[in-house]
């Protein structure tokens, strides 16, 4: 019984630096400027002042911005799902020659961080005058560098599971894009799964790159446009900063939670245990 | 079966997407539309702007659309130079004055003497010789500085008159000035006196400080550090002094607002009275105060250049004439006091400026626009001022050796200043 | 791989298939085909967008380019030269060295905690696993922003350690608090992957193994140090792998808090690189500076994965 008790008292203070900052987030984005820096700090706000809320949308496009984020790192999420899993079956199945020569060369890129060729990459998407638009932001994580481990993933998915499916199949005449499209997705959804969550964060965070690539605001994503609630000649925008963290927080920490159980069991699916 | 149908419809979806999601670039076909990347995002700015530039576009068809990009101020500079070198540079930009060398230097801009000139009814000839010096490179005018700021000092006389002091009138000096600042801390709990955007970070704003003493960041001819002279280690010893052994600015890592309340005096461009409109406290704008080495003015320079590399640069040129002509320099003079030297009278900026005094705008304005010093300036900016910025750092804690860290202050810039 | 004769092929082809396989189209050489097609988007997105951007960093770290100028001008090895001379260097490579080393230490050891707590058997479990993760789904941006608000001289930490009676230091304007910061506000941020993929490891290990060693007297520290750690240490591994790399590309908690400062003390290599090309605008000394960046990464690799065989127990 002593043992529970200091197990759960150790759980719940170790839970303060994970859950505070959001609580904090979400009630401060509600009060006023003034009261943001009272100490000891409030856990609740005295009354609620949505005005923060309001000012978000018209100091920005942040229904546009929100919507920029939403459609990259989907587009982002699928195209890397196909790329990799077409890939990672590849390496793991079929036997062909230079398999393991192109697997190191595609491994590289699991070795560059995004940094390293970012400049380069501004150069050629400059030369190809994509700059400002959002391909920058797509094309490299679905065929670059980010979607390595994703095909790293799948690749030793695809190798544990059993080909014994796969091997009927092709003996009842299916080829072999038929075997991988009907037979080995649908049995590599977990893989799927995480590879899908991993993408999706991984390009709902971008930072360095949507701040290299955008300059007008309406091109934005969600991460960039939080740092720009700040004005040379307005007064601080603490609130509305927050509230807009907010907006960009919450309804993915509500999915989160809802679907936490295939969230995190998907993620102890990849294979890197 | 699911997933493969789920994937194929995103795979649909993939492609749709992506080739919706590029386009917007380049789609003027001989149409003009401009684009000018501007530092602020306040509304009554953009609205001003977006009127003249409707104005514009009555008598000129040709122009299809005038954009007003905000960019924020602090990475206004970064994001600027990267939209030039991704190759989509701005037809007209705002420039701040610790850039102005850089941009002049690299012949970026597109000179704009004979346009203004040749521009009916321009009166050139108006523009005045000081706030234009530092925008000329070899006679030629590369930008207009439509933005040439005093700075002031802000005073809310409620929270002075709480503390028991008097407020400031013109003439004070910096130990007057701190020793109100004190009284304020110590009897309010808020804070005394905050040079606005400073944040131990922007030190380039502390030139409004130093300047009482004389003290400059580098010499006249940009080639040898200031922060080791006399004048200098005097003038951050009595500012350390105020911060941590007076009280009387707030420290480092808090962040209190004047114009909400929670500061008695603040030094900051007389461009922000606009944030004071509905302001629940009495105010008062006052010159700097005097230092040991008098008074002194110092001002914040805002310039509106054309891109030579932009696509539209000549129609740009004209826009930039029709924005700051004699009409519309008289509007823009309510937010930014202009360089025109009829425009630059009490009355007439008291026109414009319902909210301040002729008298203040007498002593404040007119009088720091006549003998300002634009704030530090030098090409290759970026890098001077994040290692001054680093360099500075050991400074803000309690009982730093001001000598020590302005002497590595100068052992890490003077590389870059001989430059 | 290695069968070459079409004629063996022929024999071997499957007779089965409904389309008969043309002289030249064997099965075998359909096989390579559909290989070669399916990883041809990653193999040209690799070459496009990896290494030929690699090579062009190296070309670049020759050159000086002046963006406002318009010029671009081979300085040779000018760049690296500056790279050896570069005064702010050393502290740079020592705040990366100190991030990642501390980054790697508090993430691998709070991961593996939390994993084991939550291994208990406990009702409840399930709650405690989602608030620790839920950090993970919080826009990195987002968490930053908030946790530098929070991390203000008079911000919610150090009203929180008021209520306990502790003072608090001014966390991100003395150099260690501003490190020690930088490197909590990742951990909290992430830790929680880590934790996940322990987790799963844990419960890989049979109970039975536990019960032996507790018949045989073995402690709970014991049984940790010499069942738990071997058993899982592949996934310990591959996490310190990745954390390791990760650490190397921490940028924007880095820009949002810090700015690299006070002073340089957290200027770690990637934002010293951003600063160079991206606001110094000298693009041919930040790529001088990636190509030192991936220098590191790759012998840092190299060694962790030449570690593996004295460190890895077994293999999964």
């Amino acid at each position: 019984m002593r043992r529970k008790t200091v197990l759960y008292g150790l759980l719940c203070v170790l839970c303060v630096p994970f859950v505070f900052p959001t609580w904090w987030m979400v009630t401060s984005s509600l009060k006023p400027v003034g009261q943001i820096f009272a100490s000891p700090p409030s856990l609740f706000p005295s009354g609620i002042d949505a005005g923060a809320y309001r000012q978000v949308f018209t100091l920005q496009p942040f229904a546009r911005q929100y919507v920029n984020s939403l459609y990259i790192a989907a587009v982002v999420t699928i195209g890397t799902m196909a790329v990799s899993s077409l890939a990672g079956y590849a390496f793991a199945r079929i036997r062909f020659r230079g398999a393991n020569a192109l697997f190191f060369v595609i491994l590289v890129g699991l070795l560059i961080p995004s940094e390293v060729t970012i400049v380069p990459l501004f150069q050629m998407f400059h030369r190809w005058g994509l700059i400002n638009t959002h391909w920058p932001l797509i094309l490299v994580p679905i065929f670059g560098a980010p979607s390595v481990l994703a095909t790293f993933i799948m690749r030793q998915f695809f190798l544990v599971l059993p080909k014994e499916l796969e091997e009927a199949a092709q003996v009842d005449g299916l080829g072999r894009l038929a075997t991988f499209w009907r037979i080995a997705l649908p049995l590599a959804r977990p893989a799927l799964g995480a590879v899908a969550i991993f993408t999706f964060l991984q390009s709902w965070n971008l930072y360095l790159e949507p701040i290299v690539y955008l300059s007008s605001p309406e091109r934005f994503t969600l991460p960039q446009a939080l740092t720009q609630y700040v004005d040379a000649y307005g007064g601080p925008m603490w609130n509305v900063q927050l509230a807009a963290a907010s907006l960009t927080a919450v309804p993915v920490i509500i999915v989160f939670v809802i679907a936490q159980r295939q969230f995190i069991e998907g993620l102890a699916h990849t294979g890197l245990k | 079966m699911k997933i493969t149908r789920l994937l194929s419809l995103g795979l649909a979806i993939l492609l749709g997407l992506a080739a919706c999601g590029g386009g917007g670039s380049g789609k003027d076909k001989g149409e003009v539309s401009l684009r000018m990347t501007i530092w602020t995002n306040n509304a009554d700015h953009l609205k001003l702007f977006n009127g003249i530039a409707d104005e514009y576009r009555r008598t000129h068809p040709n122009v299809a659309s005038i954009r007003f990009d905000p960019l924020p101020v602090e990475t206004y500079s970064t994001a600027l130079t990267t939209q030039i070198a991704g190759g989509n540079p701005p037809d007209l930009a705002w420039i701040l004055e610790n850039t102005a060398p850089d941009f002049v230097a690299s012949h970026a801009l597109l000179p704009l003497d004979d346009k203004l000139k040749k521009y009916p009814g321009y009166q050139y000839g108006d523009l005045a010789a000081g706030p234009t010096r530092l925008w000329r490179q070899d006679g030629s005018l590369y930008a207009y500085p439509f933005s040439t700021s005093p700075f002031g000092v802000f005073v809310n006389t409620d929270l002075l008159k709480k503390a028991g002091q008097k407020p400031p009138a013109a003439g004070w000096t910096w130990d007057q000035a701190i020793a109100s600042a004190s009284a304020v801390h110590q009897r309010t709990g808020k804070a005394g006196l905050v040079v606005r955007d400073f944040d131990y970070k922007a030190w380039d704003n502390l030139a409004t400080v130093w300047g009482g003493w004389g003290a400059e960041a580098w010499s006249e001819d940009g080639k040898t550090c200031g922060f080791t002279k006399p004048q200098m280690v005097q003038a951050m010893t009595f500012l350390h002094k105020a911060i941590f052994d007076q009280k009387a600015m707030p420290g480092p890592g808090t962040s209190p607002d004047f114009f909400a309340g929670d500061a008695a005096m603040t030094i900051t461009q007389i461009s922000r009275a606009a944030l004071l409109k509905g302001a629940k406290f009495h105010w008062d704008l006052v010159p700097l105060p005097a230092g040991p080495n008098g008074a002194y003015n110092v001002i914040g320079q805002g310039g509106l250049g054309v891109l030579k590399n932009g696509k539209h640069a000549d129609a740009a040129a004209d826009f930039l004439a029709f924005f700051t002509d004699p009409a519309n320099s008289a509007k823009l003079a309510q937010y930014f006091p202009p360089p025109r030297t009829s425009l630059l009278t009490a009355d007439a900026l008291a026109k414009s400026n319902p909210l301040l005094k002729p008298d203040q705008l007498q002593k404040v304005v007119l009088d720091g626009i006549a003998n300002g010093r634009v704030k530090p300036n030098h090409t290759g900016e970026a890098e001077i001022a994040q290692t001054v910025r680093a360099a500075l750092d050991p400074l803000w804690r309690p009982g730093a050796d001001v000598p020590k860290v302005m002497a590595s202050v100068c052992g890490s810039v003077q590389p870059l200043l001989a430059k | 791989m290695t069968v070459r004769t079409p004629a063996r092929t022929a024999v071997t082809g499957r007779t089965s298939a409904p389309r008969k396989a043309g002289r030249f189209w064997t099965a075998r050489r359909r096989d390579h085909l559909v290989g070669y097609l399916f990883v041809a988007p990653q193999l040209i997105g690799s070459v496009i967008f990896v290494l030929v951007p690699l090579g062009m960093v190296v070309w670049y770290s020759l050159n000086e380019w002046n963006v406002l100028a318009g010029t671009f001008d081979f300085v040779g090895a000018d760049n690296y030269r500056r790279l050896a001379e570069d005064p702010k260097l050393p502290s740079v490579l020592t705040a990366s060295a100190l991030f990642s080393a501390g980054l790697v230490a508090v993430n691998l050891t709070l991961a593996l905690l939390l994993a084991v707590l939550l291994n208990q058997r406990l009702r409840g479990t399930a709650v405690f696993r989602t608030l620790f993760f839920s950090p993970v789904v919080v826009s990195l941006v987002a968490w930053t922003i908030v946790w530098g608000f929070l991390l203000q001289k008079n911000g919610g930490i150090n009203g929180l350690l008021s209520v306990v009676g502790v003072t608090g230091p001014n966390w991100l304007r003395t150099g260690g608090g501003a490190m020690f910061s930088v490197i909590m506000v990742q951990v909290f941020k992430n830790v929680g992957l880590n934790m996940v993929l322990f987790l799963a490891a844990l419960q890989d290990v049979p109970a039975s193994v536990y019960e032996a060693a507790r018949i045989d007297g073995a402690g709970a520290w014991r049984r940790f140090r010499s069942i738990t750690v071997p058993l899982i240490s592949p996934t310990l591994l591959l996490t310190s792998i990745i954390t390791v790399v990760g650490s190397l590309q921490v940028f924007a908690q880095i820009a949002v808090l810090t700015q690299g400062g006070p002073g340089t003390s957290t200027t770690v290599l990637v934002y010293y690189l951003y600063q160079q090309a991206f606001q110094f605008h000298q693009f041919g000394y930040g790529s001088a500076l990636a190509v030192l960046l991936f220098a590191i990464v790759l012998v840092l690799t190299l060694l962790q994965w030449r570690l593996r065989r004295r460190w890895v127990f077994h293999e999964a």
